[in-house]
């Protein structure tokens, strides 16, 4: 997995020196003049500048605050870019502390015959709203926008959470032209620099010193016979420290642009977190954030959301031992724990490492956020002995976690040490299996935290391949239909996702969407078999019959051996990839097909048997057909072995699905016996 | 057996004889027929609108909900709208389990708060409170009980029982009360061949249907609103926003509004009226000054969603919009109508519900101040020939055209003079035309190259003139999927022109691919019709229970010419075939030109209207055949 990063290219940022003026309110005619981004012509809006500071104050009531000012410049091409006319500021509040956002102004320049031409932000394009209890938002949308606008606009957010500063972010999905960006950090405040992306980010940094005035009430006297009268002046005290700077110029950031198979786009958009690992303020002692692993490990453990909330046992004690009383076997004690957690508490569809309400009340209401099924179920699983250890994860939406972090993880599942073997469990998912987790937590690697404190990454896309393999018998008559039996039999995740959908569905509307599925099908005998037998394979099987399924031509008749179940499209459309294709999981498809020729006919020509292979050992397909008597067999089997392809294959990932549908589109010919 | 499912069992033996809620907590009692097709089965509703005066209406709803599946939680409607005008008195929920025992109890501070609009909408101050709850085994209970009270009385909630698809009623009753002093007025849809009752005495009307089964959605069908029973209301006199109206008819609805809402909100800067009257020529017609109006509308102003003035009726004035050149579909129809004004082409402001799947009318004989319409456009009328519509919130949409977002439907135009209603354009079948030109030519290897133009008018033009604005990237992706059966395809060159004048979208293509035809030994089979091959055949029902309906009709012509491969010659052609039957026709036909051309020749319109359920399988049949002859196969064979 490693060597997909390292093998990921690295795109270098071309310093430019330019002339532009990036003061407030100095748009230039040639900016307003650009008809396109000549970097990039299918950009429909650019940032022409990008500027954020990021610092800390000190106001003696509140304490430390941090400051984010903002100044954008922005060029809008076209009337598909008028989205970026309408801003968004989001402000995160927590009872009674809130960010607040001040000093926006903002303008829109046109170029009217020559002349430069600006309208003014006033407050009726200003809106503020309340999201939600945590959420509230200031949007704004510019005056006056047409093809051709540059808007300009800066604003100022005061924040008391001073330990979550704002990702700064490297790259949009408009190109931008220029960037600075600034981050500064008083030496009471250690910070840990994560960089995502291709960009190749590095910081100029500096160090300065700086000072906060204290003004203090000083009352003296009125202490006894020789004190004097009591009186109370002010003193100024000043506190001097260091302050440590991180400045970023960037020039002509390309844009950032969507692409099929791709966990989530933002893993790879170039952005830097500045994530506090620590604070030291005057005579006090150091406060860990994160540092090391250890240290997130450590932060995250101690939380009275987690390693508290694993540590309690009262709550199903006495649930357990019944459950457990008479079984030794571990796995058997595991699958038993396992299936009582997903029957007993229902997923609220909340994520977290932490508990929210906690594992007690989850237990009794029956319903809780990720950490609390899953922190019960590690906690019971050591209760009954195993050993059971948490596994920190980031989910596919939220990123790949690639330095240490607290932010990074956002899920938690737990893992069980047998001898040579780790079982993965995540009781959220009601067709999860023991290693067969959800499709959002397979997402590159997960850390695992042991009762002593180590911690150690732990891979979570499956080894296991997911099987479909597929059985058809079936007659083809001269009149080109195909009527016989077919059975599926998939496993692993192929099966989980067969049991969501058709477990969660109307059992009739699910034939029907079957039915329509191959234009038109009829169905009978349609059954499944362990559907609910979670720990075997699940097999569906019906009885069909399907027109038009060959060409008569002449005498001949020429079909494709696999008929409906052939592969009809490419995934892979795009000419040129930049990311690794992600599919979630390796797989495997396995078809058998029996074909019975109508009655007078015989095999005039058949494909040849083809093996195609991806290189490294990726994937491999296989194309087998024996001709017989009157009928022909045909096995077909087509493997991806890794969960990630890396861009450097996507050539070869394309040519592999071009030809695998090349062969499955090749003929059978039948003539007159 | 405890005693709650004692009584239960009891009462079932009863035939409800008495009428018992509790029997309703629990999904045992639910009657059989009303699980077929259920995710979720209302057993209980009462809504119960309660007039007190022409300032003060209260809403209460109570309503027992038993959800069968995971999917059957979307039918649950734990959710109460309010804003400035609207306070939620109580609120409150309970769950059961299918036993019907009590599992939870839910009071108005366990509701979440949060706003009712997407981060689409720059502001609004619409809210929503919802319950925010974890099923944990299904079937499961939930009862539901809220009273809300408005000043507003100009809309009155519709007797609405039939909360979605999926979604079965065992019993669904609306009372509504008014006073003597107000008169009310109603109107009742899809009633036939329900159970329903209904009971009117002075200020007050009772209605109420039980056992509906479930409805399931089905394709080419009429929309659902207007399938459904239903029962709308209005009262002839009532409130918004502290201005009190009285009207029983469109005319006298269109003059209030226009008299209240519109009214002195058409005032221009100097500037701007000296900008416009500039760009008019004297001798210019009525229909130029209002071509360059709309494409000065088009080129300074864009759509901002912002539910703002007087309750969300009401658009920003003319002057506010040119300020800042944006708007809502409100603000952008009275400025183009006001900048209109200035150069003296007359033209309306037009309420309507805009939906390209749902063209519902404005109900020529029910008069409601809302729940009707959805969106604002402007109407010109015309003498003697068909109004033009203008769609103002569009940057891109030429002149007068309104695509299947507004067409052939109902539509409330507001004059100084009152209401009318008129209809909007329908594009007709044969205005809905897309030709296809092109040749191609099959090498000995069976790569295939292909020219083609691809012009489209009517709504094929709606369906594609989007496409001006795609990157090439994207552009590339999209003609790949089109024409998703020519695997590896190569696109070398790809043109498009957008004329507006005469509303045509031109696409001219070249590109190629390897093994197209199929080649077998020393043959090679070719599906002739490359191009445009119909590969969706409409879904199959066993029971189709809606009528079928063809909301729009097209034209398809095809042309294409066939250069053979060399060393190949014809051993079989397809003969072609026509089909005609009342819901269009279709017909093909191969030619041989010369010794390696062939002309392939296409024709496939389908006709809009509405047919009987019973036509469905034949019409799908018609879909099945077009199909399996755009498969159709040229065989040829080595020379």
């Amino acid at each position: 997995m490693k060597k997909v990063i390292v093998s990921l290219v690295l795109l270098f940022v071309l310093q430019i020196a330019s002339s532009q003026d990036y003061k407030f309110g100095k748009v230039s005619k040639e900016e307003l003049e650009e008809k396109y981004n000549p970097m990039d012509s299918s950009a429909s809006a650019t940032y022409l500048y990008k500027k954020r500071r990021t610092f800390f104050v000190y106001n003696t009531n509140d304490g430390f605050e941090l400051i984010t000012e903002v100044h954008e410049r922005i060029k809008i091409y076209n009337q598909e870019g008028f989205d970026y006319a309408t801003r968004i500021i989001n402000l995160s509040k927590y009872n009674s502390d809130e960010e607040k956002v001040s000093g926006l102004k903002g303008y829109t320049f046109n170029l009217i015959d020559g002349k430069i031409e600006e309208t003014k932000l006033k407050k009726d394009g200003i809106f503020e709203s309340e999201e939600h209890d945590y959420l509230d938002r200031t949007k704004f949308t510019m005056p006056n926008i047409k093809e051709g606008s540059v808007i300009e606009y800066e604003y100022r957010i005061g924040s008391p959470f001073y330990w979550n500063v704002d990702e700064f972010v490297f790259q949009e999905d408009i190109p931008i032209k220029k960037i600075d960006a600034r981050f500064e950090a008083p030496e009471y405040f250690n910070f840990k620099i994560n960089t995502k992306g291709f960009l190749m980010i590095t910081p100029d940094r500096e160090t300065t010193r700086d000072k906060i005035t204290f003004t203090d009430k000083v009352r003296t006297g009125g202490n006894g016979l020789y004190d004097g009268a009591a009186r109370t002046s002010y003193q100024n005290t000043n506190v001097e420290f260091s302050k440590e700077i991180y400045n970023y110029s960037l020039e002509n950031v390309p844009a950032l642009k969507e692409e099929p198979y791709v966990n989530s786009i933002d893993n790879y958009r170039s952005a830097v977190k500045y994530e506090l690992s620590y604070t030291k303020f005057p005579n006090t002692t150091m406060k860990f954030y994160s540092t090391t692993w250890e240290d997130v490990v450590k932060t995250i453990y101690k939380s009275s959301s987690f390693g508290t909330e694993l540590d309690k046992s009262g709550y199903y004690d006495d649930d357990i031992n019944n459950l457990i009383s008479t079984v030794s076997d571990p796995i058997e004690k595991i699958n038993l724990i396992y299936n009582y957690v997903k029957a007993r508490v229902k997923w609220n569809g909340y994520y977290g490492k932490y508990t929210n309400d906690g594992v007690r009340k989850a237990y009794k209401e029956q319903a809780g956020n990720v950490a609390e099924i899953n922190l019960m179920l590690t906690s019971m699983l050591r209760y009954a002995g195993l050993n059971a250890n948490p596994v920190l994860v980031s989910t596919r939406k939220n990123g790949i976690p690639l330095f240490p972090t607290r932010d990074g993880y956002n899920y938690v599942i737990s893992a069980v040490e047998v001898p040579n073997d780790v079982i993965l469990l995540d009781a959220t998912s009601k067709y999860a299996m023991p290693n067969v987790l959800p499709f959002r937590t397979l997402n590159w690697e997960g850390r695992v935290i042991r009762k002593d404190g180590s911690n150690e990454t732990i891979n979570l896309y499956p080894n296991e391949k997911s099987q479909n393999t597929i059985s058809m018998l079936a007659d083809l008559n001269d009149m080109a239909s195909l009527e016989g039996g077919i059975r599926y039999v998939k496993s692993s995740h192929k099966a989980m996702s067969f049991r969501e959908d058709y477990l969660e569905t109307n059992k009739e509307q699910f034939l029907e969407d079957l039915e329509n599925k191959y234009n038109g099908m009829e169905i009978a005998d349609f059954e499944v078999k362990n559907d609910t037998e979670l720990s075997k394979p699940v097999m569906e099987t019906f009885k069909f019959s399907l027109e038009n399924q060959a060409d008569i031509i002449g005498d001949k008749i020429y079909f494709s051996p696999l008929f409906f179940l052939k592969t009809k499209e490419n995934p892979f459309k795009l000419e040129k990839r930049e990311f690794p294709v992600d599919f979630g999981y390796p797989s495997k498809n396995k078809y058998m097909v029996n074909i019975k020729l109508p009655e007078g006919y015989k095999v005039e020509s058949a494909p040849e048997p083809i093996i195609l292979q991806l290189p490294d050992n990726l994937g491999v397909y296989k194309y087998n057909i024996v001709l017989k008597q009157s009928a022909v067999q045909l096995i077909v089997e087509a493997e991806i072995n890794q969960a990630i392809i890396s861009p450097l294959y996507y050539d070869a990932l394309k040519e592999y699905f071009k030809q695998l549908i090349e062969k499955e589109n090749e003929q059978i010919v039948l003539t007159k016996a | 057996m405890n005693i709650r499912l004692f009584c239960i069992f009891l009462l079932c033996l009863n035939g409800y004889s008495l009428f018992s809620q509790d029997s309703l907590y629990s999904s045992l009692t639910i009657p059989e027929n009303l699980t077929k097709n259920a995710n979720a089965v209302v057993r209980l509703d009462q809504t119960s609108i309660e007039i007190v005066s022409i300032n003060e209406m209260i809403e209460t709803r109570h309503f027992i909900i038993t959800v069968m599946n995971k999917i059957g939680d979307r039918s649950v409607e734990s959710i109460v709208y309010y804003d400035n005008n609207i306070k939620v008195k109580d609120l409150k929920a309970s769950m059961y389990d299918e036993h019907g025992v009590q599992i939870k109890k839910f009071k108005k501070n366990d509701f979440k708060d949060i706003s009712a609009v997407g981060g689409g909408t720059l502001y609004s101050d619409a809210r929503n409170i919802y319950l925010d709850y974890t099923p944990i085994k299904y079937p499961y209970t939930l009862e539901f009980i809220s009273i809300v009270s408005t000043r507003n009385t100009a809309f009155i909630p519709s007797f609405d029982p039939i909360e979605g698809y999926f979604t079965s009623v065992e019993n669904s009753s609306y009372i509504i009360k008014y006073p003597s002093n107000l008169s009310i007025r109603k109107k009742e849809q899809e009633l036939k061949g329900i159970d329903v009752s209904v009971d009117a005495i002075d200020g007050k009307i009772t209605y109420s249907i039980s056992n509906v089964e479930a409805y399931k959605p089905e394709s080419y069908s009429p929309p659902f609103r207007i399938t459904v029973p239903k029962v709308l209301f209005a009262l002839n006199e009532f409130n918004y926003e502290g201005v009190t109206a009285k009207v029983e008819n469109w005319g006298a609805m269109g003059k209030w509004f226009n008299d209240n809402l519109l009214i002195g909100r058409t005032a221009l800067p100097e500037g701007t009226v000296a900008e416009i009257k500039a760009l008019i020529k004297e001798d210019d017609s009525d229909l130029e000054k209002a071509k360059k109006v709309y494409k000065y509308v088009q080129d300074n102003t864009r759509y901002i969603s912002v539910q703002v003035g007087i309750g969300g009726m009401q658009p920003i004035s003319a002057t506010d919009v040119d300020k800042v050149k944006y708007g809502d579909c409100k603000g952008l129809t009275n400025y183009t109508r006001s900048l209109l004004e200035i150069v003296g082409v007359k033209s309306y402001y037009t309420r309507l519900y805009a939906s390209p799947y749902n063209q519902l009318d404005v109900d020529e004989d029910f008069v409601s101040f809302g729940g009707q319409t959805n969106h604002v456009i402007l109407n010109i009328p015309q003498e003697n020939k068909e109004d033009i519509w203008l769609e103002c919130t569009s940057q891109k949409v030429p002149f007068g055209f309104i695509g299947d977002f507004t067409d052939d439907r109902d539509v409330l135009v507001i004059t100084p003079e009152g209401g009318k209603i008129k209809h909007t354009k329908k594009y007709a079948t044969e205005e809905n035309i897309q030709t296809i030109k092109g040749k191609y030519a099959i090498s000995n290897e069976g790569t295939i190259d292909v020219n083609v133009e691809v012009s489209s008018k009517g709504i094929q033009y709606d369906d594609k003139f989007m496409l001006e604005s795609e990157t090439q990237r994207d552009l590339d992706v999209h003609y790949k999927k089109r024409w998703r059966y020519i695997n590896n395809m190569d696109i070398n060159n790809m043109d498009i022109i957008n004329d507006k004048e005469n509303i045509e979208f031109i696409e001219t293509l070249n590109f190629q691919a390897t093994n197209y035809p199929k080649i077998v030994t020393n043959r090679m089979l070719l599906t002739v019709n490359a191009l445009n091959r119909n590969i969706e055949v409409p879904d199959r029902y066993r029971d189709r229970k809606l009528p079928l309906q063809i909301k729009r009709g097209f034209k398809d012509i095809d042309e294409v010419e066939i250069k053979l491969p060399d060393d190949y010659k014809v051993e079989s052609l397809p003969k072609g075939i026509t089909i005609e039957n009342k819901f269009g026709n279709y017909h093909y036909e191969v030619i041989e030109k010369n010794e390696n051309t062939l002309i392939y020749k296409r024709e496939f319109v389908v006709n809009d209207g509405e047919f009987p359920k019973e036509d469905y399988d034949d019409f799908r049949n018609f879909y099945k055949a077009v199909s399996r002859h755009d498969n159709a196969k040229v065989a040829l064979i080595k020379k």
